[in-house]
């Protein structure tokens, strides 16, 4: 057992390398230096005298000494970097982190290729020196067995080699073991993983509130993941699953509770509505300019209040993971059409120009005509609010590889960069807006709550005093045709006939 | 087929109030019942070319109504049905939908006069 420490350390390598380095160049400069002012010293070449000399010597080496570190830090990173990654794959304990391949300084010169051999070269071998599935003590396997605490081991070619009843795991179309619950689409586990054996040795990973059926299902459970890699192991990926279905369903309850709540304040505001839109088309002919422009504050005022609702129960049903898409082929103007007399209406009354843009030419899109009528809305909600009096607004379409890209620009009070950043988090509004514009800070979180789940993205450009825009993508329709056709027309439908932990799940909101 | 006569089965009386009155304006033949069973009767003595199905609804449910409108069938064939609902994403809804629903619609964001776009594009 002692004979290991015995051997000297790999990874103290780099460190007396180093220091070796150091003495030698400077000893050698120190002598060069000391050579050549000697020479003309005697040569009277210069007269500094043999005291002048050393401490000329001194200096010399003491300002190359400076030198030399900085260039064999640079020179020497590569090396540096490749000891470290022989270290980490032998396995030899270490607290430094892997050496990165991507690097920006890598790409160019093979030294990426050189990093990525090294670590394929450790994974090639484990594949080799890997023991068949591991094999479980009988109290160990006994203990995991009647924990209710799910536990799965994974290989390094991430198949289920152990799983204990508690944990979420279904047979596959193969009748293999896999998960059998809904990840978060932009971080399941099997992109945590790609990301992670590409780049580490060690990594750990957590996700909340994961649930293995849909909402409304029979003995739905809710769990809290934790997952920890480790390179070379004979249970490469061991995932845990605590479920917290008692700690979450209250809060399932709460949703129901805001549903109807949403439900009983849509009543009231069905007939507002109603009423108002009966009023005007029936007033029209006798009611002044005054009047009627009096009317329309109130048709404005009753879509936003509707829009609010909307808003406030697609956040609940987000955050809780409850949000639905019903994604079907659009077409960008039509979807816009069903928004336009009330953003036209919205606009005008407060004194902004709306125009819009977008050509008949674009590509048809895979998306839920509602919500995306519910994101422009709330952008140009938001433009409205953060612009001038007599503003202009600009809503423009046009296709980009793979998207159909639509922004909303306007020229009103921008905002600095690092307001940017938190934008679209739940309930932020920078000082400026709270001093200046009332709402709550929860439309651009919804928007992009919606825009990622139809797996496009949201982003804003702005320029204080000058104006912002709001950009988001949708997927162009015959990109995810085949995925939508496989699933009758119905995300519900994608999702129910889902077999596995990853398919189908960019389809179900949140 | 263009759709002449509607049956609004809704027990909310503004909203039912509401529709009726947009839709005989725009001229179609309108009957209006106010509790499930009273719906369901209707359904079943007059043939409707349009029925406007609340869910929840007394006595009995907008999905029971389409489970049994479902039942008859000679009745559905020719009768389209829109469910109007302030419940969205939920259950029932999509039962109902599936239950050979030809639209579903959430009332506060549909007004008379999108209504009747709608119903002009069913027909």
């Amino acid at each position: 057992m002692a004979e290991p420490f015995n051997k000297p350390l790999m990874r103290d390598y780099w460190a007396k390398y180093r220091w070796r380095t150091y003495v030698i160049i400077t000893t050698a400069q120190a002598a060069t230096m000391f050579v050549i002012i000697g020479v003309m010293e005697l040569f009277g070449i210069v007269h500094v005298g043999w005291i002048g000399l050393l401490i000329a010597t001194l200096l010399a080496s003491l300002a190359l000494n400076l030198v030399t570190v900085t260039l064999v830090h640079i020179i020497g990173r590569p090396f540096r970097d490749l000891v470290q990654a022989i270290v980490l794959v032998a396995g030899e304990p270490t607290s430094a982190s892997p050496p990165n391949p991507n690097h920006y300084e890598y790409d160019n010169d093979g030294f990426k290729e050189i990093l990525q051999t090294v670590y394929e070269l450790a994974a090639r071998e484990t594949k080799i020196e890997q023991p068949p599935a591991p094999t479980l003590d009988a109290t160990v396997q006994a203990g995991l067995a009647n924990m209710n605490t799910g536990i799965v081991f994974m290989d390094g070619d991430m198949n289920i080699t152990y799983y204990n009843e508690a944990a979420p795991v279904q047979p596959d179309t193969d009748g293999k073991p896999a998960l059998a619950v809904y990840f978060p689409e932009d971080d399941t586990l099997e992109k945590w993983l790609t990301k992670t054996v590409q780049n580490k040795l060690t990594a750990d990973h957590q996700w909340t509130r994961v649930a293995d059926r849909l909402p409304g299902e029979k003995d739905r459970r809710i769990f809290d993941i934790a997952a920890s890699y480790s390179k070379k192991s004979s249970a490469e990926t061991v995932i845990v699953f605590l479920n917290r279905t008692h700690d979450y369903m209250p809060e399932e309850d709460d949703l129901d509770f805001i549903s109807f709540a949403a439900h009983e304040l849509r009543g009231p505001i069905t007939v507002i509505r109603g009423y108002l839109d009966v009023l005007a088309d029936e007033l029209q002919p006798v009611l002044h300019n005054d009047q009627s422009e009096l009317m329309e504050r109130l048709i404005v005022a009753s879509n936003r209040l509707n829009s609010y609702i909307n808003n406030i129960l697609n956040a609940a049903r987000y955050d809780r993971r409850h949000l639905k898409l019903h994604l079907s082929e659009e077409n960008v103007q039509q979807i816009y059409d069903q928004i336009a007399d009330d953003m036209q209406m919205r606009a005008s009354t407060q004194n902004r120009v709306l125009v819009t843009d977008i050509p008949p030419t674009l590509p048809t899109v895979a998306a839920d005509a509602n919500s995306i009528g519910e994101v422009i809305g709330n952008l140009i909600d938001n433009a409205i609010k953060y612009s001038n009096e007599g503003g202009l607004i600009h809503v423009v379409a046009r296709p980009t590889p793979g998207f159909v890209e639509v922004s909303v620009t306007d020229r009103g009070i921008g905002m600095p960069n690092n307001v940017i950043a938190n934008l679209f988090h739940k309930f932020y509004r920078s000082h400026r807006s709270r001093e200046t514009v009332a709402g709550t800070g929860i439309g651009l979180y919804i928007c992009k709550a919606i825009v990622s789940s139809h797996g496009g993205s949201i982003t804003a450009r702005s320029v204080e005093n000058e104006g912002s825009t709001f950009s988001f993508t949708i997927p162009i329709y015959d990109t995810v045709a085949d995925k939508i056709k496989a699933g009758n027309n119905s995300n519900l439908a994608l999702i129910e006939h889902g077999s596995g932990w990853i398919k189908n799940h960019s389809m179900y909101r949140g | 087929m263009p759709i002449k006569t509607i049956l609004v089965i809704e027990d909310d009386r503004f909203i039912g109030e509401m529709y009726v009155r947009s839709l005989k304006k725009a001229g179609y033949e309108v009957d209006w019942m106010v509790g499930g069973n009273d719906g369901l009767i209707a359904a079943r003595n007059k043939k409707y070319d349009l029925i406007l199905l609340d869910i929840m609804l007394p006595e009995r449910r907008g999905s029971e109504i389409m489970d049994a409108l479902r039942g008859d069938k000679d009745l559905i064939p020719g009768t389209k049905v829109i469910i109007i609902t302030n419940f969205e994403q939920d259950e029932e809804s999509r039962m109902a939908m599936e239950s050979g629903a030809d639209a579903y619609l959430i009332k506060a964001e549909i007004t008379p006069k999108k209504l009747l776009d709608v119903i002009a594009n069913l027909g």
